[in-house]
């Protein structure tokens, strides 16, 4: 019975501790003694800065101390840049956690306030005189990279960070040799993640032992670590970090933060615990945001409608300093997608990482694949409408025929396994394409303007394999651990270096125990989050939690089979060769009722009253599981819109989606990571945008201002799937926390351009607004 | 942020000049202003309690007038900061004779950081319209008051 708990929709374990509110989260954590500290943020993009004041705040009530850069002097390391991009001439400029002498976006940090309180310590933030001379901003990464541009970095002429280049066919010839060249500019608008959790640090250093423990909102605690260690000097054997329940994150928490380090900082000055809990107003302008990215893209094709070229030019605006992994996200992680579903024989990108007077930008859900997706399937769209074809039969004719063993592309990437056909034609079966088609032309003869709009998409994750994180300059390793071991009572503990944000892994992972061992998932305990009790993990992002972690649970797994098998004989008094296993008994073949449970054979391993010769003791195993090749989920999605040409509005009718992540352990925490993953997709293509003004003020600082999704404005998400295994993971699974987001922006806006086909329109920058859509149409009625 | 608009008074250039500058006037005028203290010529320490959206809060700087012609124009530059965050800005103001008096015109051009920016800036347009009108239509009644001894 509990061999199916593989593929078993139960229900997650730790949701009754998250509803009910007894999860603890970083804020909730409360130490004797504890000081709150507060953040002073520069209300410049650009400025220097030429003296602070800070005499009235150190008078004020419960005002403890009071820091700036001349106090992390010697203490504080720079913050580190973790992806050194090689051969893209990488310029990694001074990131200081407290501004020396300039200020570069409006949010960084000038001084912090220790207090009793954390009304105190923030009320002390309006007491500091800081005496700015504003300098000239920029905000825009392709005006940055404009000769005449005010310059962030005195070491980074024209604010390029990096320029990286993929060359793979012979594009000129490609292009050259075209019958049809299309072009886009498109604007991958600067997003804000919206983590429901805001960030949040609380340290404790204890003076006498030199330990420092960090509570921190941390996607990657072991990162944290070692990162923390490097800055602040405190060894990595005396640095623990705990990161408790998370509550999202989409890549803004994986970067370690200057306002993480400078607490860590007052903690080790004062001797004390210290906590910083960010407002979502420091949220907005702080923490990690997602894209940028201004992108000039060519497509070449035949006649037929057979891609046969691509070529394209990125600015991909990186913020004021280059954030934890930021480089990798629109170089690695872009560009080597841009054959996406398709065997495109010659492409060439050039990727220019622009610094500019604004909040740093990271990871953000699907982070640089979503954009490589994009920038490819608004263009199938495009050769579709040019060549009078449907876009689901231009797509047909390109599609990498299915496989299931390694299919490489020009890019330099191998594929593990696919199939583009089947999802497509599985999602036109599902939403009853031709039947919408033929509805759409009906309403376009009634003046209604019905879209469809299709993206098929694949995508790189379940980072990856360490050796080839070492050749594309990411400072760590990618393989993740595991330690599974049974208690004499036959109760399971697994500890795991992957710590989780709201992905579930403690139902999982219990579910993948529970098929290899015979166990029920109540008895397996999932232990994470922790660097003293759990082994080395290299965090959650690029859907690698099941993909790589879920591997080496899997292989830990059959470790303790082969030894209980090993006892088992043992206590049997048989052969180990003549034993076989079922369901989590072991029994001589033929006699399954003469059987050894797990349970036994752990009680026996621990007690170890009667092992074989030569078997140690207990029933555990761990495993360092560095993974052969990425996985690469796929999958195709249809958009439904209608688009009201008086007012603007785009009504999102229905949203089909295939997606294929190979055999999924828990079906109903796939279908909540595609509608959470499809949702944030969405918000890009028709609300959310942070918008700085031409000074750098960022004026969309607060909810009111930005608009993420709501419930009440979407469809029922219509979620199908088809299985293609991974050939090379233990599990056959691969990732699919991305997948939703990396097709259904660019299925939203296929959708709507050719909704607005009719009235002549070309193209409208998202998000898709009322007021653009509308000008959109007014423009497209003059011309 | 842009500044622009106008407003008509019932008075020649000379008159609506001489009122514009005169800092007593402008003190009583200027909404929420608390202080007007002279610093040099034409420059003024100023104290300003403003509400802008939900951000309320005082703001102290710097007023200066330059360029001077009468009754034709000047330029004024303000530049403050307060716990809401800070304001720096610039404009014109040109006078022109009409036939029942004189139209003054103004535009300039504002920068705001800090919380106002973040949270008040799409209302800023609306605000700053509403300070401008008051503090026009204070200047009218000045101007009447003054009528009966002038005229």
């Amino acid at each position: 019975m509990t061999t199916r708990m593989f593929g078993s929709a139960i229900r997650r374990r730790e949701d009754p501790r998250l509803i009910t509110g007894s999860a603890l989260y970083t804020d909730d954590m409360t130490l004797p003694g504890m000081l709150h500290a507060a953040m002073l943020r520069s209300p410049y993009a650009h400025a220097r800065i030429r003296s602070i004041d800070a005499s009235a705040a150190l008078e004020a009530e419960g005002v403890v101390a009071v820091y700036t850069s001349a106090d992390a002097e010697g203490e504080l390391n720079p913050v580190p840049c973790a992806w050194l991009l090689p051969n893209s001439g990488l310029v990694v400029a001074d990131y200081p956690s407290l501004a020396k002498d300039t200020v570069r976006y409006v949010g960084d940090i000038v001084a912090v306030v220790v207090a009793e309180t954390r009304y105190q310590a923030y009320d002390a933030l309006d007491l500091i005189d800081v005496d700015y001379d504003p300098l000239p901003a920029v905000t825009s990464p392709e005006q940055a990279a404009q000769p005449d541009a005010p310059q962030l970095h005195e070491n980074v002429p024209g604010n390029q960070a990096f320029h990286w280049t993929l060359t793979g066919g012979d594009v000129e010839a490609a292009f050259a040799n075209a019958d049809v060249v299309l072009h886009e500019h498109i604007v991958q608008q600067r997003l804000i993640p919206n983590a429901m959790e805001t960030r949040a640090t609380l340290a404790h250093y204890i003076q006498a032992s030199g330990e420092l423990t960090v509570w921190n909102t941390t996607q990657n605690p072991h990162i944290l670590r070692f990162v923390s260690s490097a800055v602040t000097g405190v060894p990595e054997d005396r640095l623990r970090v705990i990161a408790p329940e998370v509550g999202g994150g989409f890549g803004s928490k994986i970067a370690a933060y200057p306002a993480d380090f400078i607490t860590m900082l007052c903690s080790k000055k004062l001797g004390r615990p210290v906590k910083w809990a960010e407002t979502r107003s420091e949220n907005y302008q702080a923490t990690t945001h997602g894209r940028d990215h201004v992108q000039e893209v060519e497509l070449a094709a035949t006649k037929d409608g057979k891609i046969t070229g691509l070529r394209a030019k990125v600015w991909s605006g990186m913020g004021a300093y280059l954030s934890l992994a930021a480089p990798g996200i629109p170089t690695i992680l872009h560009g080597l997608m841009l054959s996406g579903v398709y065997d495109i024989p010659a492409i060439q990108e050039d990727v220019y990482g622009i610094h500019t007077n604004t909040t740093p930008v990271e990871a953000y859900r699907g982070a640089g694949r979503p954009e490589a997706t994009f920038m490819l399937e608004c263009l199938v769209d495009r050769l579709a409408k040019e060549l009078g074809l449907d876009p689901a039969e231009v797509r047909r004719r390109n599609f990498i025929p299915a496989f299931d063993n390694g299919h490489p592309v020009v890019t330099g990437l191998t594929y593990d396994s696919g199939n583009y056909q089947g999802a497509l034609d599985k999602l036109l079966d599902k939403a009853g394409y031709q039947d919408l088609r033929r509805q759409q032309a009906e309403a376009r003869e009634n003046g209604r303007y019905l879209g469809l709009g299709l993206a098929t998409y694949v995508e790189i994750c379940g980072l990856g394999p360490s050796q080839v994180a070492g050749a594309i300059g990411f400072q760590g390793g990618l393989w993740e651990s595991a330690i599974v071991r049974f208690h004499p009572s036959g109760k399971v503990h697994v500890f795991i270096g992957a710590s989780p944000h709201g992905q579930g892994e403690e139902t999982t992972f219990a579910q993948i125990i529970s098929s290899e061992l015979g166990v029920s998932p109540d008895d397996v305990k999932v232990v994470h989050g922790d660097t003293d009790n759990t082994p080395m993990g290299w965090g959650t992002y690029g859907s690698r939690t099941t993909a790589v972690g879920g591997a080496a649970l899997a292989v830990t797994a059959r470790k303790i089979r082969d030894k209980a098998k090993i006892i088992a004989a043992h206590l049997l008094e048989a052969a180990v060769e003549d034993m076989d296993y079922e369901d989590g008994k072991f029994f001589v073949k033929g006699s399954p009722d003469q059987a050894k449970t797990i349970q036994e054979v752990a009680l026996m391993a621990n007690v170890a009253w009667n092992m074989p010769a030569g078997v140690e003791a207990g029933l555990e195993a761990s495993t360092f599981y560095d993974p052969p090749n990425f996985v690469y989920p796929f999958g195709a999605h249809l958009a439904v819109v209608e688009v009201d040409p008086e007012t603007g509005q785009v009504d999102l009718q229905r949203y089909v989606c295939v997606d294929d992540c190979g055999p999924q352990i828990n079906p109903m925490i796939v279908e909540g990571q595609v509608h959470g993953g499809v949702v944030q997709g969405v918000g890009q293509a028709l609300w959310e945008g942070a918008v700085y003004d031409e000074d750098g003020q960022l004026l969309t600082g607060a909810m009111l201002d930005y608009a993420i999704p709501r419930a009440d404005r979407l469809p029922n998400i219509e979620v199908h799937s088809t299985v293609t295994p991974s050939p090379h993971h233990p599990l056959g699974v691969k990732g699919i926390g991305e997948a939703g987001t990396i097709a259904s922006t660019v299925a939203v806006y296929n959708a709507v351009m050719d909704a607005v086909a009719p009235l002549g329109v070309q193209r409208i920058a998202m998000p898709f607004t009322p007021e653009r859509v509308w000008r959109a149409i007014q423009d497209a009625k003059e011309a | 942020m842009d500044l622009n608009g106008s407003y008509s008074f019932n008075a020649p250039p000379e008159r609506v000049f001489d009122l514009m500058v005169d800092p007593k006037i402008v003190a009583a005028c200027l909404p929420g202003c608390e202080q007007l203290e002279a610093l040099g010529e034409n420059r003024y320490r100023a104290v300003l309690s403003m509400g802008i959206a939900a951000i309320t809060g005082r703001y102290e700087g710097v007023v200066e007038l330059q360029d001077l012609e009468r009754p034709v124009s000047y330029k004024m530059l303000v530049e403050g900061k307060g716990k809401p965050g800070f304001v720096k800005g610039g404009g014109e103001v040109r006078l022109s004779a009409t036939e029942s008096g004189t139209k003054v015109e103004f535009s300039g051009k504002a920068q705001v950081g800090g919380a106002i920016a973040r949270v008040g800036q799409r209302l800023m347009g609306a605000a700053s319209k509403v300070m401008t009108d008051k503090f026009f239509a204070c200047l009218e009644s000045k101007l009447a008051e003054q009528e009966p001894s002038g005229g």
